[in-house]
Order: structure tokens, then C-alpha cells, then sequence
């Protein structure tokens, strides 16, 4: 019973950080319909900064707001130099430049911040809770991670369905031209799309970080399980992202714990083909009309 | 277990196939043949040179600390090469990244034994990543001297492996000193092991079963690479563990003990000597210590391990007055840590080998003096070599400590033993051994 329950609730907080990276993934998705590999590193090289900033003895949320600042500007500056000069050419172009970002991004890293493990705080204590004699696996800051990624689900969730930027963004995504026509400014929409889907893989990037150890690479293991995740939200749903995120984290916790962890990158591929098998569009997508 | 091995020798295979290829690439090159019958040094060493290469995880997962190794090496060499080389040889160290992927290394010593053309591979690290060149460096006949890791395969057959010696205690006479020690003093201990996924937590549990595979009610392993542990140590914790035996590398000490409290989990803690520097762990810790201890190092305190070299904390040891000279002197960046010391002393070994191969030495020179006399030298160990004819195998032994305030606190004399059913014996010949005054060894050539 302890076990289940330590076993559940850890899946439940690292689903979370999981469901944070595919929420990125997929608002890039929504914006642009492409796919960012160079996701992971550029969550790292924020959580880095957050981490500078935290060593020169300013507080934890300052870092964090600076990480936060600082993937929002980073996601538009890779749009604006990296992927607008491909823009108009095949989706496939830009999903390779991001595979070769992700290596550069590794590899200043690498340079700058030196590649050894470093402890990263958390705000909150990294210490679990007990009731009675049952020892609750659940940390404050595990706590903090699955309420901040519901509260930016929710926020995505208003933004594309509620608001006019959110239309125009899901437009500029769907049909350039089309868009174009009706007056949407294409490109300011995929640099916002881009910039915000940086956002939010800095949280990812810190939320996995907090009470735990970084170096430049750590980020690289999220990646695969956050498209994991993102293909089983079916990659256009946020809800689906977020949900996928914490069934991802809950099976593969349970097969580290009650099947072996060699077992776990077995596991989540399994998973994949699975979804990609007998649902392609994801458990949560709502678009096969437009599939022809 | 079925399937690892037979993974493991397709990797074997595939690796040898690759070098094959690689080797009949570039088969015109080779040895320079002067064509005057007179005998053409070996590869990798002139008048005044000899190269030699190793492999590091300076980046990834493994290198903290590991990645100081090849620094302390450097080091000693250095004030060797200061002091007149090693009759007359500066000692030329290569050191190439392998992130602790067996793939890489196999590339990088590819290019350490083709390309740089080494004499010898020295200090290797790693049980995955040293298994994958193992075989192609025997089929080479490339010396493959004190292999940064405590497998067996390393020394247990040197019939198969001829060109390769192991340095550091093997794994399972550590498992068994440890299984020994509990069986001893926590008879009623409920223990639970920790193991890293690969022969290097198979052959810590071989050993310890010996003496306590009664009292072990859960085992667990992690995949290097997985960070998450929580699911392994809620395992642990369901078992009711009061003592965590942990055959592991140092940044998952940290892990662990971070989900452990995490899942308020408070057994005792054994850690292997491997994964317990308390400075490196200390320093990961520090931040999550919640202002209760005074010095990083101190938040192990009372977890038991074990030494087989002084470290840092032995400060009246004059090995470490020794290493303190050499690294002032000739060390890079940092201070002196245990990993530094661990290259140190290796280097150190290395140096004697050499000079017990002779004035002029040979690849083959140098492994036949090793097994002559490689069990008599006297060095920094706290034990002797077991190296013979007959056994690779490295240090024989030794001691359980408890730290306290980042210092080893001996709880025994130095154990010494063998693999197998050999029995525990206690030997504290070899830890009286003090370096010469010149810091540098004087080895009679073995033939």
C-alpha cells in the first residue's frame, strides 16, 4: 500500500513536469505545426540562468521569473533568426534546424556552464509529508509542480478558445494565406507562438529541476517521454497534453517500481506505438476532419 | 541475465567487427619497419617519449568526480616528467571523452590506439564503457593497465584477457568484506540493496550474498541515466529496510538520498567505496540541508563505507603530504580531491610498472613485469596487488570506516581477501608503506 501510494504520487509529479513539456510542444504545434526538438535545451539553458541568478544570492523567485523572462525572449529570438528564414518551405526543414539547435544549445552549454552536476533549489521543502504513521510521498514543492501546470493549462485553454489572439494564432497555424487575407499578422502570431511555447518549457525545465540535480543533459529524457505525452494528448490539446503527461508519469513509475527501470524508455516507446497504432490523432485530438 | 549477455556479446562483436574493418582499412600503415634487423621499439614510445591514452566521462552523467581522475594522472606525470621522467621518458598522457557511453569509447579508443598510436591504455574508466574495448585491445596486444573500475573481468582470467590488468579492489571482495562486516555487527539488520544495473552491482551483490543472503529481503537497481529512484527506494521502503546497501556511483548517493527524504525513508546507509566521496556527495546535498549541518561534507555523517587508499581526510598520511606537494606543483585548476588522488596513486603504479619493465620497454615488457613482481610493489593501497600469473586483479583488500565530518573513522583493521570462497583475512602490512623522499618510485627492472 505505502509503496502504491509513494509510487503513484512520484508518477503523478513527474507526469506533471512531463505534461509542462508537452503543453510546450504542443502550443508550438498549435501556432506553427511544427515540431520543437531543440525544446529541452533550450529549458535548460533558462533553468541555467535561473540557477546564476540564485547563486549571486537573489531568491529563488527571482530566478525563476528571470528563467521565465528569459525562455520568452529566447523562443522569440529562435523564431525571428533561426526558423523564419525556412519559413515557407517544407514543415520538415524547420523541425530539422531544431534538431541542429538542440545540439548547439548542448554544446554552449557545455562551455558555459560546465558540464558536472549541480544541485538546483526548490522554494519549498523538498522534504515529504506524514499522516500518522502513513508517510505521504508528496513535497511541497511536488505540490507546487502539478497546481503550477494545471494553472498554465488552463491559461492556454482561455487562450486559444476565448481570446482574439488565440484565434489569430490558431489561424496564422491552420492556413498562412488564409489568414493573411483576413488581416492576421502571420509572422508576430508564430514569433508570439513560439515565444509562449518557450515559456512554458522553462517552467517545464524548472520544474523538474527544483530539489535536484542539473547538468547540461538533464533535460534530454523529457523530451522523449514530454512527445510521449504530446502524442498521446494527440499534440493539438492541451487538456490531452496534460492528461497524457500524467498517465505517461504514472505507468512509467509504476514499471520503474514494480517492473524494473531498465525498462521504462521500453515502456514509453510501447506507449507511443500503441497510440500511434490504434488512435494516430491522439486520445484527446479533435480534428480528423481535416485529415484527408 | 540471459539476454544482457547475449546483448552484450553481440555489442562484443559488433565493436570487434568495427575495429576489424577499421583495421583492414588502414592496413598498409603500422609499425615503421627500418629493414636493418635491428628491433624496432614498440608502438607509442621513443628515446624520450612514451604515450599513453585513457578514457573519461569528462562530461554526462558520470563525471563528477570521475572527470578529476585524468587531472590527478596528469599531475603526477608532470612532476615525474619534471624529475627526469622515467629513465629518460617524459610520460605523454592522452585523455579522450567517452560521456560514459560505451558507444563512444569504443570510437575514442579506436582513436587513441590507431591514430595517437599509444603504447598503452592506462586508467580507462568504467565497467559498461571499458567492456566494449576491452576485447579489441587484447586482440591488439595493447597493454590495458589498471582499469578505472572494480570488475572482475578485469583479473579473474587472464588467459582470455592477457593484456589487461584491473587495479582497485574488485567489487565482490568489497561485497564480501561488506557482507562479512554486517553479518558481524548488525546481525539483525533487514537489508535492502541498491544496485547500479550492470556488472558492477552484480558482482558488489555476488559478495555480500556470501555472508548475508539471509538478511537481505529486497533488492532494487537503477538504470544510470534514469534520475528518477523514488519508484526503487518506495520499493526498499515497502520492505520494511533498515540497512540500504548501495553498490553505486556517486551522483545516485545524492539521489537517493534526496528521495529519501523525499519518501521519508530513514534506513541506515552503506554505500560502496565508489559512490561515497563525501566531499562530491556533500557538495550536491549542501543545498537541500535545510541550515541543519555546519559543512556539506558532514551531511553523510554515519554513513559506513569503505577505503582502500588514504584519501584527503588522512591528513598524517604521508601519501597524502606526497600528493599535496605533487598537485601544488603540477596540478590544474581546484584543489585536491579524492578523485585526484585516486588518479594519483594510479599514476603512481603505472610509473613502477614501467621501471620494472626495464630500461628499454616493450607492450609485452611491461605486462610480464607486472605479473612478476606487481604483488610486491609497495604503494599508496592499504593492501597489496594480487597481480600474478595466474590473477589480474588489483588491491587485496580493504577497511570498513564510518565518516564523520567528511573523514573516514576505521572500523576495522585493513581486510584483505580474494574472489571466490577465499577466506577474510586482516593484513595491515601493506598500509605501513611510505613513499620514498623524492615522491618518485625506484622499481628494479624484473628481469
Amino acid at each position: 500500500m505505502q509503496q502504491l501510494l509513494t509510487t503513484a504520487l512520484g508518477g503523478l509529479t513527474l507526469g506533471a513536469v512531463y505534461a509542462a513539456f508537452a503543453l510546450a510542444l504542443c502550443l508550438i504545434w498549435r501556432s506553427t505545426r511544427i515540431v520543437n526538438f531543440a525544446q529541452a535545451p533550450m529549458a535548460m539553458i533558462t533553468t541555467y540562468i535561473a540557477l546564476v541568478i540564485i547563486d549571486a544570492g537573489h531568491s529563488y523567485w527571482t530566478g525563476f521569473a528571470a528563467a521565465l523572462i528569459g525562455g520568452l525572449l529566447l523562443g522569440a529570438v529562435v523564431e525571428r533568426v533561426v526558423v523564419r528564414p525556412v519559413e515557407g518551405k517544407a514543415e520538415i526543414n524547420a523541425v530539422i534546424l531544431t534538431l541542429g539547435l538542440f545540439i548547439l544549445i548542448h554544446a554552449v552549454a557545455g562551455i558555459v556552464f560546465g558540464s558536472r552536476y549541480r544541485s538546483f533549489p526548490a522554494p519549498f521543502g523538498v522534504r515529504g509529508l506524514t499522516v500518522g504513521d502513513t508517510s505521504i510521498a508528496l513535497t511541497g514543492f511536488g505540490v507546487f509542480t502539478v497546481v503550477a501546470v494545471v494553472v498554465v493549462m488552463g491559461l492556454l485553454v482561455l487562450l486559444f478558445r476565448y481570446t482574439e489572439v488565440g484565434l489569430r494564432m490558431r489561424a496564422a497555424a491552420f492556413n498562412q494565406e488564409v489568414a493573411r487575407i483576413l488581416g492576421v499578422k502571420v509572422g508576430r502570431m508564430l514569433t508570439l507562438g513560439w515565444a509562449l511555447a518557450a515559456l512554458v518549457g522553462s517552467l517545464s525545465g524548472l520544474l523538474i529541476a527544483g530539489g535536484s540535480l542539473v547538468h547540461p543533459a538533464y533535460m534530454d529524457s523529457v523530451v522523449v517521454y514530454g512527445f510521449v505525452a504530446a502524442v498521446l494528448g494527440g499534440l493539438d490539446s492541451p487538456v490531452g497534453s496534460v492528461i497524457g503527461g500524467m498517465l505517461l508519469g504514472l505507468s512509467l513509475s509504476a514499471v520503474s517500481g514494480y517492473l524494473g527501470s531498465e525498462l521504462v524508455p521500453l515502456a514509453a516507446l510501447v506507449i507511443l506505438m500503441a497510440v500511434l497504432l490504434l488512435r494516430p490523432g491522439g486520445l484527446f485530438s479533435h480534428h480528423a476532419e481535416r485529415r484527408v | 541475465m540471459q539476454r544482457t549477455r547475449r546483448f552484450r556479446r553481440a555489442t562484443r562483436l559488433v565493436g570487434l567487427l568495427t575495429a576489424g574493418a577499421l583495421l583492414a582499412a588502414c592496413g598498409a600503415g603500422g609499425r615503421p619497419d627500418d629493414g636493418e634487423g635491428k628491433t624496432t621499439p614498440d608502438v607509442g614510445i621513443t628515446d624520450d617519449t612514451i604515450k599513453i591514452g585513457g578514457h573519461f566521462p569528462l562530461t554526462g552523467v558520470a563525471a563528477p568526480g570521475y572527470s578529476e581522475i585524468p587531472s590527478g594522472h596528469k599531475a603526477y606525470y608532470d612532476y615525474v616528467n619534471a624529475n627526469g621522467g622515467v629513465n629518460g621518458r617524459k610520460i605523454e598522457y592522452v585523455v579522450k571523452d567517452d560521456a560514459y557511453n560505451p558507444t563512444n569509447t569504443s570510437t575514442v579508443t579506436n582513436e587513441l590506439v590507431l591514430k595517437e598510436e599509444i603504447f598503452g591504455m592506462v586508467a580507462g574508466l568504467g565497467t559498461p564503457t571499458h567492456t566494449a574495448v576491452v576485447d579489441f585491445l587484447n586482440a591488439e596486444k595493447v597493454p590495458d593497465l589498471m582499469v578505472s573500475s572494480g570488475s572482475l573481468m578485469w583479473g579473474d582470467d587472464p588467459s582470455k584477457r592477457p593484456w589487461t590488468f584491473g587495479w582497485q579492489p574488485d567489487y565482490m571482495i568489497e561485497g564480501k568484506i561488506i557482507g562479512q562486516w554486517v553479518k558481524d555487527n548488525m546481525p539483525d539488520a533487514k537489508v535492502g540493496l541498491f544496485l547500479q544495473d550492470d556488472d558492477f552491482g552484480r558482482d558488489g551483490e555476488a559478495g555480500a550474498r556470501k555472508y548475508i543472503d539471509g538478511q537481505i529481503v529486497e533488492t532494487v537497481r537503477y538504470t544510470p541515466g534514469n534520475t528518477d529512484v523514488a519508484p526503487q527506494l518506495a520499493k526498499l521502503q515497502a520492505a520494511d529496510v533498515d540497512l540500504v546497501l548501495g553498490f553505486n556511483v556517486p551522483s545516485y548517493t545524492a539521489l537517493s538520498q534526496l528521495t529519501a527524504m523525499k519518501i521519508n525513508f530513514k534506513p541506515k546507509w552503506f554505500y560502496s567505496n565508489v559512490g561515497s566521496d563525501p566531499a562530491l556527495v556533500g557538495s550536491l546535498l549542501a543545498r537541500f540541508s535545510e541550515g541543519k549541518v555546519k559543512s556539506s561534507a558532514a551531511l553523510l555523517d554515519g554513513v559506513l563505507t569503505t577505503e582502500y587508499i588514504p584519501g584527503v581526510d588522512a591528513t598524517d598520511s604521508e601519501w597524502l603530504k606526497l600528493w599535496q606537494k605533487v598537485w601544488d606543483a603540477h596540478g590544474a585548476e581546484g584543489e585536491l580531491t579524492n578523485y585526484r588522488i585516486y588518479g594519483m596513486s594510479q599514476a603512481y603504479t603505472f610509473v613502477q610498472a614501467l621501471q620494472a619493465a626495464g630500461d628499454d620497454p616493450s607492450r609485452e615488457g611491461v605486462v610480464d613485469a607486472l605479473e612478476k613482481v606487481g604483488a610486491t610493489l609497495e604503494g599508496p593501497g592499504l593492501a597489496p596487488f594480487r597481480y600474478s600469473e595466474e590473477s589480474h586483479l588489483g588491491i587485496s583488500g580493504m577497511e570498513v570506516v564510518r565518516l564523520k565530518d567528511g573523514k573516514g573513522e576505521s572500523l576495522t583493521p585493513v581486510l584483505v581477501t580474494d574472489i571466490g570462497d577465499a577466506p577474510i583475512t586482516e593484513d595491515d602490512s601493506a598500509a605501513k608503506d611510505v613513499p620514498p623522499a623524492n615522491g618518485i618510485p625506484d622499481v628494479k627492472p624484473a628481469s
